[in-house]
């Protein structure tokens, strides 16, 4: 793999409670975050319930790099780079699919859907087979999975998947126990929306606590729903950083103090009923409630898979001022009518006619040609400096609007690309 | 195409091939009929070749997946 991080000087583009507007635009910079990170840490790829069926595959992405996701007829889960071994063409199109094997459009090779090659036509034109054997498919070397998100990571060693996530894994439990199966399924579809902003810039906004209440009051008055008040400068409700890049908006202190099932969600449980009677069955009517006043988290997993509650955001960068975002609605196996209402939810934030999403990309798009500007050259990031505190477990927080996230994620951002810890 | 269920004969496609799949009954018994949709090739399957299929090994057919085996063959 070629090498081409520069030396640049991390600990002058980032300090505690600033960072250089150069980050989001120096093309010299992007390059080498897609060796130093998107190429080497643990990479949110797709969820296993993304390939239900032996020989089933979809086409997944790591930053720029173009991934299948197939599952091998033992049910085994690989990640192959989307590249024929012959002169690189796609080797596969279609979004989703079932084959067993994949035959390249352009001069025909096929390959096994765990990457071996199976041949090529008019195999005399190759000097014996021995190319068999060489030219499989190239594959991302780890993977690795955690209540079902499949995870890849482009180093040949380094830390396991349960290291890198650490805290962060607390999340992934939390949000597969509002399933009454205890298995969540990302079966509703993606949407795509690009972007033209650096991808920090959507990474540091997924746990920012300060801007819902500007940037989303329209939709917050349109739904007549109560979220924006958990960010107001009265919210009990903290921010934390949970260690190695991943950051959270812990509400649950406000939806405990308003003691409400569902009310996370905006509904009550009269409106679920099959719903809610599943979970009791299985955690007992006193967790069950519980689980449901403490709602769904929120948890931005670094790099790239932020965990909104009932949705989930991948982050993509394509270019240095390019970004993808696939969003999805979380379903919990087995819940229907949960799920029905999660994907209308879903629908009304980050649809085509959403009001979430819009109004947060305008806000990418924006942020994207004011650090052009050649001054100031800093971005501020000292909000609640002098608030922080530690929590009971040991992690460093913040108030509801504080800039805790912002801060880890750049701590551990100047570590992977070189500066000092 | 919505996941789940089984369907009659019909047609197949994915991004690698297209075939449409009927019984055939002009023989002394039935066989199924494998027409290949983007040359027209037409392939004949009988229930005990069938059934053998049934029953292969993981990865036993990738062994004629190899385009050089018969469609593609060198001249040589
Ligand atoms: S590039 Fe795939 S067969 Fe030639
Ligand atoms: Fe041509």
């Amino acid at each position: 793999m070629p090498s081409v991080a520069p030396h640049l000087p991390w600990d002058e583009l980032i300090e505690p409670g600033r960072v250089h507007g150069s980050l989001y635009t120096d093309p010299d910079i992007y390059a080498a975050e897609l060796e130093r990170i998107w190429y080497r840490t643990w990479v949110f790829v797709g969820h296993v319930s993304e390939v239900p069926e032996p020989n089933d595959y979809v086409l997944k992405s790591i930053g720029p790099q173009p991934v299948i996701m197939s599952r091998d007829r033992q049910g085994e889960i690989h990640l192959l780079l989307n590249r024929c071994t012959h002169r690189a063409n796609l080797v596969c199109d279609a979004p989703k699919g079932n084959s067993s094997a994949f035959r390249c459009p352009y001069h025909g090779w096929t390959f096994s859907n765990t990457g071996k090659l199976l041949g090529y036509p008019f195999n005399s034109g190759y000097d014996g087979t021995a190319l068999k054997a060489e030219l499989g498919l190239g594959r991302v070397p780890r993977v690795a999975q955690y209540q079902g998100f499949v995870f890849g990571s482009f180093a040949e060693e380094g830390p396991t998947l349960e290291e890198h996530l650490g805290a962060a894994t607390d999340a992934f439990d939390r949000l597969v126990r509002l399933s009454p199966t205890g298995e969540v399924e990302l079966t509703a579809g993606w949407l795509q929306h690009k972007c033209k902003a650096n991808w920090k810039m959507l990474l540091e906004n997924e746990t920012d606590g300060y801007h819902p209440q500007f940037v989303h009051s329209s939709i917050f008055s349109v739904a007549s729903s109560g979220i924006g008040d958990l960010y107001g400068d009265k919210s009990t409700a903290v921010c934390r950083d949970l260690g190695n890049g991943h950051t959270e908006n812990d509400l649950r202190p406000e939806f405990r103090r308003m003691d409400q099932p569902l009310g996370w969600f905006g509904t009550k449980p009269e409106k679920v009923p099959d719903y809610v009677a599943q979970l009791e069955a299985k955690l007992g009517a006193e967790t069950a409630r519980e689980v449901l006043v403490d709602g769904s988290p929120h948890v931005m997993v670094f790099p790239n898979l932020f965990i909104a509650e009932i949705q989930l955001f991948v982050i993509q960068p394509t270019a240095v001022d390019e970004t993808v975002q696939h969003v999805t609605a979380v379903q919990y196996k087995g819940a229907p009518d949960m799920n029905r209402r999660m994907l209308q939810q879903t629908i009304g934030s980050v649809g085509p006619a959403g009001f979430l999403l819009a109004d947060d990309s305008e806000m990418y798009e924006r942020n994207q040609r004011g650090v052009q500007a050649r001054s100031p050259e800093w971005l501020t990031i000292r909000r609640g400096m002098h608030r922080e505190r530690e929590d009971a477990d040991g992690f460093t927080v913040g108030d509801a609007t504080d800039e805790v996230p912002q801060r880890a994620i750049w701590k551990h951002y100047r570590s992977l690309m070189g500066g000092a810890a | 195409m919505a996941r789940g269920g089984r369907s009659g004969v019909g047609e197949l496609s994915s991004e690698f091939a297209s075939v449409h799949v009927s019984i055939d009954l002009e023989g002394n018994g039935p066989r199924l009929r494998v027409e290949d949709l983007r040359t027209g090739q037409v392939g004949f399957l009988d229930p005990l070749e069938l059934e053998t299929l049934a029953w292969l090994p993981e990865g036993a057919l990738h062994r004629f997946l190899d385009p050089s085996l018969h469609r593609w063959r060198a001249e040589s």
